[in-house]
């Protein structure tokens, strides 16, 4: 199964996504690590989700770009989290796709999910607050907000978190969390 | 113990009153109320800037303790985090620390309501 989860920061939607991994079953659990350790804050947030996911099995890979390029053969279940982060090293780090962000996004997904058996990806919410952000922060808006249409359009399931309560958006998760 | 939720100005509170038949003097507001009234009032809106307080003071609030405490209080809380990451770090702590106090107290609430266009969608049922 191709799954999409979203949510808002602080949502709950990476407890929510691991919960659905583990309901999959499967032994080789592998989790994709997009974000970038630029500060202390960053290393404080990956911790925070190292020891979240500590006792649940998972090996770790750190892709911060290039998704296509990625390796994870052997592994029946990959979780990528999160995507407004791939997405954002794409754009902005050198190396990156650029504008290209968006087809190099989903060419990796494509890559990863025809490599694996389950692909649970999460993204972010980062459309709603009525703010009018520079041209830079829209475009990168734009792109993250493509690439969540489409994945969802690709997915078997999507569900949006809000603060630790899944709504489904598409198909349903009944298998992955024994309902 | 009930959680409402949803963006800014879709008429949660209204939505609120009108849903669990609350009166004026038994809601409290959340941005100015004394922190203790939480424990009494039978509806608190504007719980997001009781957390920004919480916050402010260094407090922390447990929500079993909330809910064992007071079992029919109804919060209305704006549903943060929904922009890009803000700049500012207190606004980043602040808005990771609202969705970590509201992911549990939903998950101990006996209802989660979400509002959209004053319109509420029971999201997490009793």
């Amino acid at each position: 199964m191709l799954i999409l989860i979203t949510g808002g920061s602080g949502s709950g939607k990476s407890a929510f996504a691991e919960s659905v991994v583990t309901g999959l079953g499967g032994r080789k659990r592998l989790y994709i690590a997009t974000m970038y350790p630029f500060d202390e804050e960053c290393r404080q947030r990956i911790a925070r989700h190292r020891e979240m996911r500590k006792d649940k099995g998972f090996d770790t890979l750190e892709r911060y770009t290039d998704l296509a390029g990625a390796d994870v053969s052997g592994y029946e279940t990959v979780l990528l989290e999160c995507m407004s982060n791939l997405t954002a090293n794409e754009l902005y780090q050198p190396g990156g796709a650029g504008d290209r962000c968006v087809e190099a996004v989903l060419e990796g997904v494509r890559s990863v999910y025809a490599q694996c058996r389950h692909l649970v990806i999460v993204t972010n919410e980062i459309f709603s607050d009525g703010m009018d952000y520079d041209p830079e922060t829209r475009r990168y808006q734009r792109y993250l907000g493509e690439i969540n249409r489409r994945i969802a359009g690709l997915s078997d399931a999507a569900a949006e978190v809000v603060y630790s309560v899944p709504l489904m958006l598409k198909g349903d998760l009944k298998g992955a969390l024994g309902e | 113990m009930i959680l409402v939720t949803g963006g800014c100005f879709q008429g949660k509170t209204d939505y609120a009153r009108r849903t669990f038949g609350i009166l004026k003097e038994q809601e409290a507001d959340g941005a100015v109320c004394p922190m203790e009234v939480i424990y009494e009032a039978k509806l608190l809106f504007h719980f997001h800037e009781y957390v920004r307080r919480m916050m402010e003071a260094g407090t922390e609030l447990s929500a079993e303790e909330l809910k064992r405490r007071n079992p029919g209080l109804v919060l209305v809380t704006n549903e943060l985090g929904y922009g890009v990451v803000p700049v500012d770090r207190f606004d980043r702590a602040y808005r990771e620390k609202t969705g970590r106090v509201c992911c549990e107290l939903a998950a101990c609430a006996d209802e989660v309501h979400r509002v959209v266009c004053g319109i509420g969608t029971v999201i997490k049922h009793g």
